[in-house]
């Protein structure tokens, strides 16, 4: 987007889109403050997460990001395979010191979450990005 | 069969032509003093379009193939216009005695109405055919009769629970006053007996308000609750799991000597669960991690 108007050089480190390299479901933006932020899409196949895993580190390590926040907007409920398979990306950006956060987690989420949830899990949460931005200032 | 169906319900839509005044006088006096005047539930004109309409469909059912289904539409149009007309009655006050008084009142002005015009022709109570013809008559007046009252009581039933579940609605919600105390702070006072149905109630509240609310802190007091069991100790954490998954900072207070002995005898770890004393050390600890600072000012003297 700013890179085809060209005219807000400011912005286009900040949010700057990166390639998925063919992992379908994956929309990985670059939001500055070395954070990252993860949408994923209905199409997300986390049957095989193993790809979008690395992907997603190797996005992670390219612009040495500190932080990764990973969108659940659109998920309705986090049934346990998707638990899983976000507690595997937040046990892999801890082992390259990446902190993954969880935002927008819907209510219905979080209720069905927290009943099968039997430990704390890898990754952090906050309401939106806004406010880790504001506090990682 | 039919065919007796056919004539008792002919003599019965004769007996309803020619006697309409009297009957409809005699049911839309009875109304108007079990619903009319000083009762105020019912006006004048609605009474008489309550009785007309009442005749329209009693001719209906006594019109259509057999007047002693009570699974015809005609039958069930009398019993949905009886439950209408009883719901609009019990919610204006009416009382469930005098709609069941009401039908029977209308049910002894039609035999009443039947007796008479045997009177006028004396000659017909003397073939057991006219005898076997007002049994007919008489049956289908009461079974039709005692089906109106049990449309009658449903709507009473329905009125009933509909009353209940808005109570409980009500109570649901003064229950759980889940107050924004201070912008993103949020409040959850928590009173009573604390069941696994109500613990669910109020975290599915507690969740959607701070969706709503985009809070950041939730304080939930428990000095109101006396006792606590297992399962909702368990639903306990749940909930403060559930806030802290949103991104909402939880802190439990007002936890009592009782519900702390309960939840070690329980053997509940409440380690991941940021805890204090009073809901005035919640809402600081709150207003801390929210970088707030709340100081006494210098007071200004009054005007």
């Amino acid at each position: 987007m700013t890179e085809k108007t060209g005219k807000k050089e400011g912005l286009s480190s900040v949010f700057c889109p990166l390639s998925s390299a063919g992992v379908s479901g994956l929309h990985l933006t670059s939001i500055g403050h070395g954070a990252l932020l993860l949408e994923p899409s209905l199409s997300l196949d986390i049957g095989n997460g193993g790809a979008a895993l690395e992907e997603i580190v190797r996005s992670l390590q390219r612009i040495n990001a500190t932080r990764l926040y990973y969108d659940l907007a659109e998920l309705a409920v986090i049934e346990p395979l998707y638990y899983n398979w976000l507690n595997a990306l937040g046990r892999a950006c801890r082992t390259i010191n990446v902190r993954m956060i969880c935002v927008h987690m819907q209510p219905t989420a979080a209720f069905a979450l927290s009943r099968y949830m039997e430990q704390m899990p890898t990754f952090e949460t906050a309401l939106d990005v806004e406010i880790w931005n504001k506090e990682s200032k | 069969m039919v065919k007796k169906h056919t004539q008792f319900s002919s003599r019965l839509i004769d007996l309803l032509k020619t006697q309409i005044g009297n009957i409809t006088g005699s049911i839309e006096k009875e109304g108007r003093m079990l619903f009319g005047g000083s009762n105020n539930l019912m006006s004048a004109d609605e009474i008489s379009d309550f009785s007309i309409e009442f005749f329209q469909l009693l001719v209906a059912l006594l019109e259509s193939k057999d007047p002693l289904d009570d699974a015809s539409p005609q039958f069930h149009a009398l019993e949905i216009f009886f439950n209408n007309l009883s719901h609009q009655i019990l919610v204006r006050g009416g009382r469930v005695e005098d709609l069941v008084r009401f039908n029977q009142f209308m049910q002894r002005a039609l035999i009443d109405a039947l007796e008479s015009n045997r009177q006028d022709e004396p000659e017909q109570i003397t073939t057991a055919q006219d005898f076997d013809e007002l049994k007919t008559i008489l049956l289908f007046l009461s079974t039709t009769f005692n089906e109106l009252n049990l449309a009658v009581f449903q709507a009473y039933l329905e009125e009933k629970e509909s009353t209940i579940h808005a109570q409980e609605a009500e109570l649901r919600e003064t229950a759980t006053p889940i107050t924004e105390i201070w912008d993103g702070v949020l409040t959850l006072p928590i009173i009573g007996t604390l069941d696994s149905s109500r613990t669910m109630l109020i975290m599915e509240a507690l969740l959607n308000r701070i969706a709503q609310e985009r809070a950041t802190a939730v304080v939930m007091d428990l000095t109101g609750v006396k006792n606590i069991d297992s399962q909702v100790s368990h639903h306990l954490i749940q909930m403060m799991r559930a806030v802290q998954l949103m991104g909402a900072e939880a802190i439990l207070t007002g936890i009592r000597p009782e519900i702390a002995r309960a939840l070690t005898s329980l053997n509940i770890d409440l380690g991941s669960v940021t805890t204090r004393a009073t809901l005035s050390d919640g809402l600081k600890e709150a207003f801390r991690r929210m970088g707030i600072h709340v100081s006494r000012g210098q007071r200004t003297e009054d005007r």
